[in-house]
C-alpha cells in the first residue's frame, strides 16, 4: 500500500515542527519544563545545556511553549531511521501532550499513540494482543517481533550483499587462479630441472602446496589488515555523510574467521591446481626452452 | 599482420592465462553493469510506476513531508471538486487510507488489511482482474480485494466482506460493516504481501463511524492536456495554500534524497571497486606477459618493428582482454541483474511493480566509457616498459640468461 | 658500396662497480658483398660490436654511418627502418615467434614494411624453398628441429632483401651436422650477393670467411684476409 510504504521511507514524525526563537538564559523566567535534545539539534542550532527554547505544533510557531535544555544525547543510531531527520527532542509526556493536544478536544490531554506493554511473562505476548483488541474494539495490539519485522529489510540487505560477496569471491579466485599460472609457468624450468633429477610429482607439489599455504597465510592477514584500515575510513565517511555514530561496517571476529577460511583454501587450492596442471606434462617439455 | 592479428595470436598462446582473464573481467564486469543499472534504477522505476495510473500530481495538507503522511484534508469531495474545477487540472480524486481487520471465521482470528478509500472518476489505482469495479461516486455498498486478499479468504465474488476499520483517530468502537465483493483488482503500489481492500470514501467514512468528516489523505491529480505539471502545481497551491502539491518528479526527488540514496552509494562503491579489481587484473596479466616475452620483443625490435608497433601489440592485447570480458559482462549482467532485483524485491513494502535494477542505454555507454578507459590505464605500464626496452641488453640477457 | 663504416667507436657500460669498456676505438668497414667473421674469447665485446653495426645499439663515441648515413643522427624510427628494410637478424637461439607457423615469421617483416599480401605469399614461398623448408611452412617452431627453425630464422632474416646479414653465434645452439648445413645456408647467401658479418667461437666456421677479425678487450687485434 502507498501510505504504508511511503511513511516506510520517509522521516518518521517528528514533533518539533518549528525551533522558534533563540536561546536565552532567562534567569528572570519561571521555571520552565526540561527537555533533551539531540546532538544533531543542538550542533545546528547551537544549543546548550541551560538553554531556553521555545517549541511549537503549529508551521506558524504560534502557541509557542519554553523549555529549557536539560541535557543532549546522542540519538540511537537506528539504520532504520538513516535518512531521518536527527532533530529529535525528548519531552516528559504531559509536556508533550499538552504542547500538541488540540484545544477544543477535551480528551486530547489523554490521547497517545501507544502503549509500551510489558507482560510478566513475554511468551504470552501473541495471545495478549489478540485478548486486548477483542476486549476493547478498536485498539490494534501486536508483539514487538511483528514491529520489528522492518527489521528484515536489513536482512534482505544481509543477502544482498552476500550475493554481491559471492560475486566477488568467484572473481577473485579467477584472479588467483591467473596468477598462480603465470607464476607457476615462471618457474617451469625449476620444476622441470627438480623432476629430471629424481623429484617426484608429491614432493614437488608438497612444496608447492607449503608455499602456497604461507603465501595464502600471508595474503589474508594482510587483507585483514586492509580491511582494518578501510572499516574505519568507511566508518568515518558514513558518520559524516549521515551525521550519526551508526556503526556501518564492523570486522568482528567472526568475519576475520570467515574470511581467513575462504581465503586461504582458495590460495593453497589455486597455487596447487595450477602447479598440478603443469606437472602432468612431460618432463622434457618443461626443461626445454 | 597487423597489431590486432598479432595481438590475438600472443593471447590464444597461453589459452589458460587468457581465459582466466577474460572471465575474471567479466565477472566484475557484469557486477559493475547491475551497479550501474541501479544507480538509476529505482528512480527510473518508481517513475513508472507513478506515472502508469495516470496520476501526475498529488496532494496533502501542507506541511506534510511526503503525500499522505501529514494532516487529513477535511471536505475532501468538494475541495477535491474545486481543485477540478482549474483550468490546469483535468482529474482530482481524493483517496483515503486506513487499517481494517477482516473477519474470517471468527473475530479473533481476523487478518490486518490495508483499507483504501476512494471515488473514481475517470482514472483508477489498480487493475481490474475479476468481475466488477466499485464504481463512481454515490453508487456505494460494495468491496473490492486484492488477489492475496480473495485468495486467504476464498472470496468469491458477491460474497459478503465484514470488515472493522480503525481510522487513526484515537481508540473507537466503529462497528463491523459488511458489504458485498464487487470484483478482485491488482493496486500497483501492492507488494507482494499485502493485503488490500477499497471501498467508496462514502463507505470508509461509514466504516470509520460515519462522522461524516469527508476527510482524505491525498488527491490524486491529472494535469489538463498540455499543462506542465509543475505549472499545475502552482495552481493548485495558489487555489488552496493550505495545501501542498507534488509532481511525480518532486516526489521521486524527495524519496532519492532519503531511503534510495543507500542505493547509490553502493552502487558507486562497487563501481570504484569492479573497475579497479578489473584494472589491476588485467595490468598484472599483461606486465607478466611482456615480461616473459622481453626477449621476442626485443628481437621483433632487432628486425625492424618500430616501437610504436611493439606498444601497439601490447594495447591490443589489452584491449582483446578487457573488450572480451566487457562484452561478455552484459548478458551475464542481465541474468545477474534479475536474481540481485529479486533478493532486494523481498524488503517489505516494495511494490511488486518496482524494480531496483533497470536497463537504460545511459549504463550501457557508461559501462563502455569505463571499460575503454580501463584497457588504455592497464595496458599504461606493460606499454611503458615495451616502450623503454633496451633491445642491445634485452638481447645480451636473453643469451646469457 | 660501403654498407656499414665504423669509425673509432666505442661503447662504455656503466656499472655500479666500475664502467666497462665493450668496445674501444673500433674501426671497421663492411662492403658490399663482405664475408667478415668476428672471433675473440668470451666477454671480448663481438656481440656488443655487431649490435653497434646492426644500429641496435649506438656507440658512446665514435661515428658510426649506415651506407653513408650518420646513424647518430637518425631517430629510433628511421634507425627501426633501416633494421627492417637494409639488415638482416640471426641468433644463437633463432628467436622465433612460438604462436606464429613457420610461413608467418618469415612474413612478418614484410608486412610491416607493408608489401602487399600477394607478394608476401610468394615471396615466403620463395624463401622457405631457398631454405628447403617449402614442406614445413604451416608447423610452429615446437614442431621443428633446431636446424630447421634457425633456417627459418635466416629466411625471415632475408625477407626484405637486406644489404646486410648480421649472425650472432647462428650455429651455436647446434650440434656439428646441423651446424655445417647453416653454414653452407649462409654460404650460399653471401655468394647471392648479401654482406655477411659473423661473431663465432668456432674456428672451422671462422675460416669460411673472407676477412676474420679477432678481438680482445674490446679491440681488434688481429685481421686476416683469405682470398
Amino acid at each position: 500500500m502507498p501510505r504504508r510504504w511511503l511513511i516506510g521511507l520517509c522521516a518518521t514524525v517528528v514533533l518539533v515542527v518549528a525551533l522558534a526563537g533563540e536561546s536565552s538564559r532567562a534567569q528572570e523566567h519561571a521555571p520552565v519544563p526540561d527537555v533533551l535534545i539531540s546532538r544533531q539539534l543542538a550542533e545546528a542550532f547551537g544549543l546548550d545545556s541551560g538553554d531556553v527554547v521555545q517549541f511549537s505544533n503549529e508551521q506558524s510557531g504560534a502557541a509557542a511553549r519554553e523549555f529549557r535544555v536539560r541535557g543532549i544525547y546522542e540519538p540511537t543510531p537506528d539504520p532504520l531511521e538513516l535518512n531521518d531527520t536527527k532533530f529529535k527532542a525528548r519531552l516528559h509526556l504531559p509536556d508533550l501532550l499538552a504542547l500538541t493536544a488540540r484545544p477544543d478536544d477535551p480528551l486530547a490531554a489523554e490521547i497517545v499513540d501507544g502503549l509500551n506493554i510489558s507482560l510478566t511473562n513475554p511468551a504470552d505476548a501473541e495471545a495478549f494482543s489478540r485478548d486486548l483488541m477483542a476486549r476493547v474494539p478498536g485498539v490494534f495490539a501486536q508483539p514487538i517481533e511483528r514491529v520489528m519485522s522492518r527489521a528484515s529489510v536489513f536482512v534482505v540487505l544481509e543477502r544482498f550483499h552476500f550475493a554481491i560477496a559471492l560475486v566477488t569471491i568467484f572473481a577473485s579466485t579467477v584472479f588467483l587462479l591467473a596468477l598462480s599460472v603465470m607464476l607457476v609457468d615462471e618457474r617451469r624450468e625449476t620444476v622441470g630441472v627438480l623432476r629430471l633429477i629424481g623429484l617426484t610429482t608429491r614432493r614437488v607439489l608438497a612444496q608447492v602446496f607449503l608455499e602456497g599455504l604461507v603465501i595464502a597465510v600471508a595474503g589474508a592477514l594482510f587483507g585483514l589488515v586492509l580491511a582494518l584500515a578501510s572499516e574505519r575510513v568507511i566508518n568515518l565517511y558514513f558518520q559524516w555523510h549521515y551525521n550519526t555514530a551508526l556503526i556501518f561496517v564492523r570486522v568482528t571476529p567472526a568475519v576475520a574467521f570467515q574470511c581467513l577460511l575462504i581465503a586461504v583454501p582458495l590460495g593453497v587450492v589455486a597455487s596447487v591446481s595450477a602447479s598440478w596442471m603443469l606437472l602432468r606434462r612431460q618432463v622434457m617439455s618443461l626443461a626445454r626452452r | 599482420m597487423n597489431a590486432f592479428r598479432f595481438a590475438w595470436r600472443s593471447l590464444i598462446r597461453q589459452p589458460a592465462r587468457a581465459s582466466l582473464g577474460v572471465i575474471g573481467v567479466a565477472a566484475v564486469g557484469a557486477l559493475l553493469f547491475d551497479m550501474l543499472m541501479l544507480s538509476n534504477g529505482l528512480v527510473l522505476s518508481m517513475q513508472t510506476l507513478l506515472g502508469r495510473s495516470g496520476f501526475t500530481l498529488r496532494v496533502s495538507a501542507a506541511g506534510s513531508p511526503l503525500p499522505g503522511t501529514g494532516q487529513p484534508i477535511s471536505d475532501s469531495t468538494e475541495t477535491a471538486a474545486a481543485i477540478a474545477a482549474l483550468p490546469e487540472v483535468a482529474a482530482a480524486v481524493p483517496v483515503r487510507f486506513a487499517n481494517s481487520r477482516i473477519l474470517r471465521d471468527a473475530w479473533e482470528r481476523a487478518i490486518d488489511a490495508d483499507l483504501v478509500g476512494i471515488d473514481q472518476a475517470q482514472r483508477r489505482i489498480w487493475t481490474l482482474v475479476e468481475g466488477g469495479d466499485l464504481g463512481s461516486a454515490g453508487l456505494a455498498g460494495r468491496a473490492l480485494v486484492n488477489e492475496n486478499l480473495a485468495a486467504l479468504l476464498a472470496l468469491e465474488i458477491g460474497d459478503m466482506v465484514h470488515l472493522q476499520a480503525n481510522c487513526g483517530m484515537g481508540i473507537s468502537a466503529a462497528p463491523a460493516v459488511h458489504l458485498p465483493l464487487a470484483g478482485v483488482a491488482d493496486f500497483e503500489l501492492d507488494d507482494s504481501d499485502d493485503l488490500t481492500v477499497a471501498l467508496t470514501l462514502q463507505d470508509v467514512d461509514r466504516a470509520c463511524g460515519g462522522e461524516g468528516r469527508d476527510a482524505a489523505d491525498q488527491i490524486l491529480i491529472n494535469a489538463a492536456d498540455g499543462v506542465p505539471d509543475q505549472e499545475a502545481r502552482v495552481a493548485i497551491e495558489r487555489h488552496r495554500p493550505d495545501l501542498q502539491a507534488f509532481t511525480n518528479a518532486q516526489l521521486v526527488a524527495r524519496l532519492q534524497e532519503g531511503g534510495l540514496s543507500y542505493f547509490r552509494q553502493i552502487s558507486l562503491v562497487l563501481t570504484t571497486v569492479t573497475i579497479t579489481f578489473a584494472f589491476l587484473l588485467v595490468t598484472v596479466l599483461l606486465t607478466v606477459s611482456v615480461n616473459q616475452r622481453v626477449g621476442e620483443i626485443a628481437v621483433l625490435r632487432a628486425l625492424g618493428l618500430s616501437q610504436r608497433r611493439v606498444i601497439a601489440d601490447v594495447f591490443c592485447e589489452s584491449v582483446l582482454l578487457v573488450g572480451t570480458g566487457a562484452l561478455l559482462a552484459v548478458p551475464i549482467g542481465f541474468v545477474l541483474a534479475r536474481g540481485l532485483d529479486r533478493i532486494l524485491k523481498a524488503i517489505p513494502g516494495v511494490p511488486d511493480e518496482l524494480h531496483f535494477f533497470v536497463y537504460e542505454p545511459r549504463a550501457l555507454w557508461i559501462h563502455v566509457a569505463l571499460f575503454s578507459a580501463t584497457a588504455l590505464l592497464a595496458a599504461a605500464y606493460p606499454m611503458r616498459m615495451v616502450a623503454n626496452l633496451p633491445i642491445a641488453g634485452t638481447l645480451r640477457r636473453e643469451v646469457i640468461g | 658500396m660501403t654498407v656499414v663504416e665504423a669509425r673509432d667507436i666505442t661503447r662504455v657500460f656503466p656499472m655500479p662497480a666500475a664502467p666497462v669498456v665493450a668496445v674501444r676505438g673500433v674501426s671497421i668497414r663492411i662492403e658490399a658483398g663482405d664475408y667478415v667473421a668476428l672471433c675473440g674469447p668470451s666477454g671480448c665485446g663481438k656481440s656488443t660490436l655487431l649490435h653497434l653495426l646492426g644500429c641496435v645499439d649506438m656507440p658512446t663515441s665514435g661515428a658510426l654511418f649506415f651506407e653513408e648515413r650518420d646513424v647518430a643522427g637518425l631517430n629510433d624510427r628511421q634507425r627501426s627502418r633501416i633494421r627492417l628494410r637494409r639488415l638482416g637478424f640471426i641468433f644463437q637461439r633463432f628467436f622465433l615467434l612460438p604462436m606464429l607457423t613457420a610461413a608467418e615469421n618469415i612474413a612478418l617483416p614484410l608486412s610491416e614494411a607493408g608489401v602487399s599480401r600477394p607478394e608476401q605469399e610468394r615471396r615466403t614461398a620463395e624463401l622457405l624453398n631457398y631454405v628447403g623448408l617449402s614442406a614445413r611452412a604451416e608447423h610452429r617452431p615446437s614442431q621443428l628441429s633446431g636446424g630447421e627453425m634457425q633456417r627459418v630464422a635466416i629466411a625471415r632474416a632475408l625477407a626484405n632483401r637486406p644489404a646486410l646479414l648480421l649472425a650472432d653465434e647462428p650455429t651455436g645452439e647446434l650440434d656439428q651436422a646441423t651446424g655445417e648445413q647453416i653454414a653452407a645456408l649462409l654460404d650460399r647467401v653471401n655468394a647471392d650477393g648479401t654482406a655477411l658479418v659473423v661473431v663465432t667461437h668456432d674456428p672451422a666456421f671462422a675460416k669460411r670467411s673472407r676477412r676474420t677479425l679477432t678481438m680482445r678487450d674490446g679491440t681488434i687485434l688481429l685481421e686476416e684476409t683469405r682470398p
